[in-house]
Order: C-alpha cells, then structure tokens, then sequence
C-alpha cells in the first residue's frame, strides 16, 4: 500500500471536517454489508461478512472436553483471530501476530466477559453435558481475508451470525452405576440445539480524526487516526466491552459521546445484520 | 472399508473412479490484492491473492538481476480440517508446500521480463478435504493470470490414487487417509511439460504409469475449465469497458 500525500491526508481530514468523506459518506454511516452462511461446511457453524472491501469469515466449532475445575457447571468458548497474507502482504509470516493478537483479545473482552464467566454472550451453562465431567468446547475462529479498515467490527459481526449459525449436535449420556467413571456419550447426528444469539453484542468502533469521530473508517481514514474507540452493545442497548486503541489522549467527557453515540448507531447496525442474517440463512 | 463398489464401480462419494469433483473458479476476491483468485474442488476451498511485480523487499533474497523474484507462503485456517487444529506458522509441511508452488509457478512465469521485482504469491487453505495442494496450485495460477503476469502456459495440477486396484482421479480425504499412494502432478497443457511430481507410498511401475497418465488428464480437465473462468472474466470485463 503506498502512503498518503500531505495534500491526500489533508483532503481525508477537511472531509470528515465537513461530513463527507472520501467514498461520499458521512460521519456515522457505515459501509454496505453483505452476509453469506454456512461457507465452511466442515465447521458447526460458519460465517462470511464483507464490510467494504474488509472481508473476515468467522467459524464455530465444538467438541467434548472435560470442563474447567474453577467452573464444573459450564462449558468453554475460546476466541482465535488470524490474518491470513492475502489481505495484505505485511501480514506475511509471522507479521500478522501482533495485529492478531490485539484483535483477539478485544474480541475476547466483548464477548467472553469477566473470568466469572458472568457477562459472557452465550449462556455457558447450556454447553453442559455432565456436570463435572463432559461439556462442550467451542472455538471461535476469525480469519481475515481481505482488510479495508474496521476489522473489529466485521469480525464482531461475522462472530455473530456465525453462532446464529451454529447447530450443536444433541448429546444423550447414558450414566454409569459407578458415578467415578467416565460416563458414556452417545452423539447424535439428527438433532441440533442452536444458540440464542440475542445477547450476542456487536462492536462499533468510534475513530477520531481531528475533531471529530466516525464510524466504520476506512485504511486511509484509520491512517489518519489519533485513537479509536470500540464499545461493544448488544441488542437491549447494555455494553459488554470497552476497548480503547491509538495513541493519543482523550477527553473523558468525550469518551461519554462516543458511548452514547456508538449506543445509538448500533440500533440501526444490529437491525441490519440481524435482517442480512435472516436472508442469507433463507438463501442457504 | 471398500472404497469402490466392486458391483456399481462407484467410489464413497458417488463419483466413477476418473471422474473429477465439482470444480468451481473465481476471480478478483481480494479486493486490494492486484490479482486473487477463490477455487474449489469438492469441499477443498483455496484463496491465492497476488501482489506484484513490485520492488524486491528485502535485496538479500534476490539471486540475480535479470529474472523476478518469486515468493510464495502457504497458510492453513486453524478451521480448515475437520479436527481443529493449532500449528505454528511455518511449519514442515508449509514450508514444504510453500516451496513446490513457487517451484511450480516459476516453471510458468516470463521472469525475464521483470527484472530486479518480486512476485508474491499467498494462499490460504479455507477448508481442505484432500488434493490441498493441487488446489492451491489452480488457484494460484487463476490469481496471477487475474493479476497479468505473463506467463507461458497455464499450470494445473491433480492428484490421482490407486485403491481396490482401481487407479482413482482427484481423491479426497477419505480416499487419502486410506494409505494408497498419492500422486500429485503439475502440469503446463499446452506445452505437454510436467512442472510437479509427488508419490507416497509403494506403487509398480506399469500402475504408476496409468496413475500418472489419469492425473494428467485431471489436469488437462482442470485447464479447460480454468480457460473458461478467464475467458467468462474477461468477456465481463470487456462489457464494463463498453
């Protein structure tokens, strides 16, 4: 990617200034989505979501573990995030990790919640076979394929349809008399439970450039950056995450605005992909 | 297990024994990547992006002055098989991979005519259910044909497998998990060259012989349609003109 010239950075700025950006744009509009379901048929559930010319497939997957000690009554859910070198060549070899890395454990914060488990978007409790002994693993993969700017967004929203996607085979245990044995477990492969993705929250990143901030930026406009801020809200208007990026400081009674703003243009988001899931679950 | 039907001549998953799986092409779907490519065969899913010719990187890597630089990473989605599966970049068996596609793709491209660049070629394996290399070789060659680099012919590559004493076209992952050999070829159609050879496992010669002509012939399938996937972009393409 080649940089910017003064005169190109200067544009970007006077047009975020003024309410128009570069592709026409305003402020708090964000880019076309489009959804596709069901793309990776060996996965559980799987997702494909185009922000732009930002395109991130988000995958579920679950197997049988053994619960955690701290928590006998609930499942797991891991979150991972790579980005594959087609979206850009930097990320090639191990370029990627860092980038890799700060998405994940954003990703992580919004939808995971705190270690209690509390918070979490999916009710752990339901990835329960027996208690203490068998539950479900699930493993969230993002995978990054081509990056236009936004990633947290597309990757938050492809995470979502990817669960409402999602069928988790039905699991029926036939106990043994001794309770210290492992109990024996029969998979089924007709019936799928599904997940209630209501509480599942999108992230919307709020980025601040000059005086003012916009949504959904662009590469170009994410060069220009001075921090970014990307609060996670699900469907009831509850924030599950915060996180802030860039390095630059900022004024906490901006801060207020951005939460509220990003509260506000989150409504209008979650109904949009909320009906693009609808079709592409239709189509599929 | 009996993988051809010894009544039908149908293999696990309905195909004759040098049928091929359903092929599917398509280019440009990277947005800012100068060529990219998505190619399926069967539920073998692969995306090669190509960046280039552009200014060589790093100048140790560049052997010579007169021919471009080619330079492939082959990647694995943690997803991508039917167990989840973590591994390190840079693996052995990426590593292996990356370097038989840039062995097979420099066999294709007119490096002489872009001296002192670098061509990049990356491939990612969305979901693999066998013949993962032979798939990224297709897609990689439908990546630089979208990205206009010139090159000699068209390289395709098929694998082929000889199980039940039936030679197999185009296995899959159950046909290639039974332990019968595996022969992979990259092969240029118009120029009738073979530009990749792989076998496992133990094979005669005379069989290795109808085994490698079968997965020649996959390849000369895979070429036509890979014609017409360019010939279908650039017919488009040529509408947008006007």
């Amino acid at each position: 990617m080649v940089g910017l010239s003064e005169g190109e950075k200067h544009f970007i700025r006077g047009g975020i200034a003024q309410d128009l950006r570069t592709d026409g744009r305003r402020r708090l509009q964000f880019r076309a989505i489009s959804v596709e379901t069901g793309v990776i048929p060996q996965a559980n559930g799987s997702a494909r979501v185009r922000l732009g010319a930002t395109e991130v497939i988000a995958t579920v997957k679950a197997e049988l573990g053994k619960p955690s000690i701290l928590h006998p009554d609930k499942g797991k859910v891991s979150i991972f995030v790579d980005c594959s070198p087609t979206a850009a060549p930097m990320f090639e070899g191990r370029g990627s990790e860092e980038f890799s890395a700060e998405l994940c454990v954003a990703l992580q914060r919004c939808l995971l919640g705190g270690k209690s488990g509390a918070g979490a978007a999916i009710d752990l409790s339901s990835l329960i076979v027996v208690d203490g002994k068998v539950c479900w693993d699930l493993y969230i993969d993002g995978l990054v394929v081509s990056s236009d700017g936004n990633l947290l967004d597309a990757l938050a929203a492809a995470i979502k349809v990817a669960l409402s996607d999602t069928g988790i085979p039905k699991v029926n245990v036939s106990l043994s008399a001794t309770t210290d044995e492992e109990p024996e477990v029969n998979v089924s492969d007709e019936e799928f439970l599904q997940f209630d993705t209501s509480s599942v929250p999108v992230i919307v990143t709020l980025t601040k450039v000059g005086k003012h901030y916009i949504v959904d930026a662009t590469s170009e406009e994410e060069s220009q950056m001075s921090s970014a801020v990307s609060v996670s809200v699900n469907r009831h208007g509850q924030i599950r995450g915060l996180t802030k990026r860039g390095g630059a400081g900022l004024d906490p009674s901006v801060i207020f605005d951005m939460i509220s703003v990003a509260k506000h243009v989150s409504r209008q988001f979650i109904s949009v992909l909320d009906s693009e899931t609808l079709a592409a679950e239709a189509a599929e | 297990m009996e993988y051809v039907n010894p009544l039908t001549g149908f293999r696990v998953d309905g195909r004759r024994p040098n049928e091929m799986r359903q092929l599917k092409g398509e280019v440009g779907v990277v947005a800012r990547a100068d060529g990219s490519a998505l190619f399926e065969m069967g539920n073998t899913r692969v995306i090669a992006a190509v960046y280039g010719p552009r200014e060589v990187q790093n100048k140790g890597q560049q052997v010579n002055s007169k021919d471009a630089l080619v330079r492939c990473e082959y990647r694995m989605a943690d997803f991508s098989t039917g167990d989840r599966r973590r591994k390190p970049k840079g693996d052995r068996r990426s590593t292996e991979i990356s370097l038989v596609i840039r062995q097979t793709m420099e066999a294709s491209i007119l490096t002489h005519l872009m001296p002192r660049s670098q061509i990049d070629i990356f491939v990612q394996v969305l979901q693999a259910d066998g013949g993962t290399r032979a798939a990224c070789i297709n897609a990689a060659t439908l990546a630089l044909a979208d990205a206009g680099i010139p090159m000699r012919d068209i390289v395709t590559s098929c694998s082929a497998g000889y199980l039940c004493s039936t030679p197999l076209l185009d296995l899959n992952y159950i046909e290639d998990s039974a332990g019968g050999p595996d022969v992979t070829v990259g092969f240029l159609t118009k120029m009738d060259k073979v530009t990749l050879l792989q076998m496992d496992a133990k094979l005669p010669m005379d069989t290795f012989e109808t085994v490698m002509d079968l997965a020649i012939e996959g390849c000369k399938a895979i070429a036509n349609y890979i014609r017409e996937v360019l010939l279908e972009n650039t017919r488009r393409l040529e509408c947008q003109r006007g």
